[in-house]
């Protein structure tokens, strides 16, 4: 075949470009961390890059959830352990009050105390974890124990007769993993309403000084303290799941974290090494294009 | 019996060939670096001997040479490897053209990125999370209605931006189709100024290569066929003559497009490929205003699938019954789609929830005329929605019951991130999404290969060429040193002609002086 300077010229130039090229799209590599950039550098990677992405993002979302949910149970078995100290104090009086040989000044000093539990376990029925009343079901907005007290089905608004509760007997649930709901919120109502009717009576029998009826609080406010306790308990078996399931997501994580990495992240070593190698072809190719194009005839005739 | 000077002229004939191939040498060195030059050579021969046959000549023993001429000059070219170029250039004008839009479309979509639409539709799915968990936080109700608005804008902007690429394409066909017209005009005028030539014994070579470097550029934009027809007059046997380019078509006869100095123009169909309202109007095919004033119209599946013309024409978007059909026009038409499902879900689900006044939620999404069905191009949120995010309906509860803190509705709109749709053939709206970027994936791959397999293939014809008709340098000096010493030569032999003469004039017819 005959070769002319153009040809070789022409060649050098597209091996150049060509080289040009291959580097660019290393460097691509070198500087994003990813083996692909848009679809057609491959398009099975980046559809499942996609898919690992969505999974990602959802994982943080669930563990963002989670939070949620702890601050929730916590909170909540924070204020019933309250309720449970002032319950245990009232059942404390109760034993006394009960021994029948309380003077008059005693006996103020009880109910005076009784009166200070009441207001307490009212305040913490009010317990709220940032802007939430945590025993409001899902009336999160409005306090449990409000001004006409705790909600009452008097059926007094004729409009609304029966679903003025429901929004405080609502659930609150919290997504912690795809389609696993978990109820996050204590159904207080009727415990602290039951509580605090039990305060009145005591109030009330305590003025009253009926001995053989203040002998019947030592039950109740065992009772209640019980109800509490069953309370806490089912927290913790929520915690409990909650623990489960963040050992979950965090595998989950590290799972989809992995895979991600695995599809689409580069090899660095694997690439700079590719790109030292097409540095030194590049190389090669300016010092054998500059040797082989410059001499002709036209150098050596006189 | 010669002539005592019939020497000289020998010589003299000797001198003057060799210079035209000095000459020629120096325009071959000249063009060395010309695109489309092809080199060219002085076909030498012998001249009619001494004495001419013919019943009158004289008779004489012997039968003298008297010299050389140059019989032509030709210029070194190989006709079949011409149309092998122009065969794949044909392909690489398509190829070339499609790989650009699908990557201009990869560029506007731009996935996998932060910024694309699917990022976009996973932070609204996070946020109406985050907004199940936090209904009766104003700042996750807006979080949420304004991720709503990023997905909107999301698939506004991409459609903008395919309908402006769409548009470019547009124009690039009208300037294609002006370049065309324009080479046919340059062809039919090389045509003209061929054909006064030739008839004179003349070799137009420079006028050659310039028509040979159009025809390698029309055969970019359309599949031609080509035919010579020879000059009348004294022209020489080599001479090429006048072409005739004719559009090869899939079906129907072709149209000849240059015929000696007369060329066709063409126009698309419709004329103008933006309407009124500024839309992209779908093409149908090309006008062609014949030559000898006969008119036809080519429907663009008559058009052979090669050539950047083509190509374009599929990018933009052709005409079909059920509408426009190509890339774009397809991608369009997915996202629409897409954007309707998505809107129309949203909507479904959020109306059946209660705001935070506890009454029925409105349109999450809301077309900019109503009464129009959602797409990419006009899905936003409800404008009463952005203003005010009490109105988003978080809620499941009864209406007129607000609360505050239930988030189900919200669980609910979070969970149509998971839900097929009927809509979509049976997928979600992500791996819908997933498909399409998969498809323009796929497609970009496959193009990408054939983009580079016909360009390697016109680079290897493209070589050949070069390998037959590019000038050597080493081969135009050699030759020069060999016509230099052939015309020295033929100085000496005037030389010694001379000194024989001297011998004649000033020698003779001295004898005794």
């Amino acid at each position: 075949m005959r070769v002319t300077q153009s040809m070789l010229s022409n060649n050098m130039l597209r091996n150049l470009s060509a080289s040009y090229n291959k580097m660019g799209k290393l460097q691509d590599q070198l500087t994003t961390g990813k083996k692909v950039n848009r679809p057609s550098d491959d398009p099975v990677t980046v559809m499942k890059g996609m898919n690992f992405r969505k999974q990602v993002d959802k994982v943080a979302q669930f563990q963002r959830n989670l939070g949620e949910v702890n601050n929730w149970l916590d909170s909540s078995d924070d204020a019933l352990d309250h309720v449970g100290s002032a319950l245990h104090r009232a059942n404390e009086l109760m034993l006394n009050a009960a021994n029948g040989t309380l003077t008059q000044q005693d006996r103020e000093s009880i109910l005076a105390e009784i009166k200070e539990l009441r207001k307490t376990v009212q305040d913490l029925s009010n317990t709220k974890v940032g802007d939430k009343y945590i025993f409001s079901g899902t009336k999160t907005g409005t306090p449990l124990f409000g001004e006409d007290g705790y909600p009452k089905n008097d059926n007094t608004d004729l409009d609304n007769p029966i679903e003025i509760l429901t929004g405080f007997t609502n659930s609150v649930e919290i997504e912690v993993f795809d389609g696993v709901m978990l109820t996050v919120n204590t159904n207080g109502i009727d415990m602290f309403k039951n509580i605090d009717e039990m305060f009145q009576d005591i109030e009330d029998a305590i003025e009253s000084t009926n001995p053989s009826e203040i002998q019947g609080f030592i039950q109740a406010t065992q009772e209640q303290l019980d109800v509490v306790l069953m309370a806490r308990a089912n927290i913790g078996a929520r915690q409990n799941r909650v623990e489960m399931m963040e050992h979950r997501l965090t595998a989950q994580e590290g799972i989809a974290k992995k895979q991600m990495s695995e599809n689409e992240d580069i090899e660095y070593e694997e690439v700079i090494t590719e790109m030292i190698t097409e540095e030194s072809i590049h190389r090669a190719a300016l010092a054998i294009g500059a040797r082989i194009i410059q001499p002709s005839l036209v150098d050596f005739l006189r | 019996m010669r002539s005592t000077f019939m020497g000289l002229e020998t010589n003299k004939r000797g001198l003057y060939t060799q210079q035209s191939a000095l000459y020629t040498t120096g325009h071959n060195i000249s063009n060395a670096n010309t695109d489309g030059y092809s080199r060219q050579r002085v076909n030498m021969q012998a001249t009619a001997g001494y004495p001419g046959v013919g019943l009158n000549s004289g008779t004489m023993p012997g039968f003298i040479g008297t010299g050389v001429e140059a019989g032509s000059i030709q210029r070194i070219r190989d006709s079949f490897v011409d149309h092998q170029f122009r065969q794949e250039a044909n392909k690489l004008g398509y190829w070339e053209s499609r790989s650009q839009a699908i990557s201009q479309m990869e560029d506007v979509l731009n996935e996998p990125s932060h910024y694309g639409l699917q990022k976009s539709l996973s932070q609204f799915w996070q946020s109406l999370q985050d907004l199940a968990v936090n209904p009766e936080n104003a700042g996750a109700r807006a979080v949420a209605i304004q991720n709503g608005v990023a997905v909107a804008e999301s698939f506004n902007y991409i459609h903008k931006s395919l309908t402006e690429i769409q548009t470019n394409l547009g124009t690039e066909i009208n300037v294609s189709t002006k370049d065309i017209n324009s080479l046919l005009q340059q062809i039919a005028e090389l045509n003209r100024q061929i054909t006064q030539v030739e008839p004179n014994g003349y070799m137009p070579n420079d006028l050659y290569d310039a028509r040979d470097v159009l025809l390698d550029e029309l055969s970019m934009y359309i599949p031609i066929e080509i035919a010579y027809e020879k000059s009348g007059g004294r022209a020489l046997a080599i001479a090429e003559g006048s072409v005739t380019v004719t559009l090869k078509l899939d079906e129907g006869d072709p149209v000849t497009l240059v015929a000696g100095n007369h060329s066709a123009t063409l126009t698309t169909q419709p004329t103008s490929l933006i309407d009124e309202d500024k839309n992209n109007r779908p093409i149908t095919g090309i006008h062609i205003a014949g030559i000898a004033g006969e008119d036809s119209t080519i429907q663009h599946s008559d058009l052979l699938d090669v050539g950047k013309m083509k190509s374009l024409m599929n990018s933009y978007g052709v005409a079909e019954e059920e509408g426009a059909t190509g890339l774009y026009p397809n991608m369009l038409t997915e996202l629409n789609r897409m954007a309707a499902a998505f809107a129309n879900q949203i909507n479904a689900i959020h109306m059946n929830g209660t705001d935070l006044n506890g009454n029925q939620g409105g349109y999450f999404f809301d077309v900019k005329v109503n009464g129009e069905s959602f797409t990419a191009a006009n899905i936003m949120v409800d404008a009463a929605l952005e203003n005010n995010t009490s109105l988003l309906a978080a809620s499941d509860s009864a209406p007129g019951n607000p609360e505050e803190g239930n988030g189900k509705n919200a669980q609910r709109l979070a969970d149509a991130q998971s839900r097929p749709l009927d809509s979509l053939g049976g997928s979600t709206i992500e791996t819908f999404y997933q498909s399409v970027i998969g498809e323009l994936g796929v497609e970009g791959l496959q193009v990408e290969k054939l983009k580079t397999n016909t360009g390697t293939l016109l680079g290897a014809v493209e070589h050949r060429r070069a390998s037959i008709s590019s000038v050597s340098l080493d081969e135009e000096m050699t030759d020069m040193i060999k016509f230099q010493q052939a015309y020295n030569a033929s100085a000496r032999m005037i030389t010694v002609i001379d000194e024989t003469l001297d011998k004649i004039i000033n020698g003779m017819g001295i004898v005794g002086r």
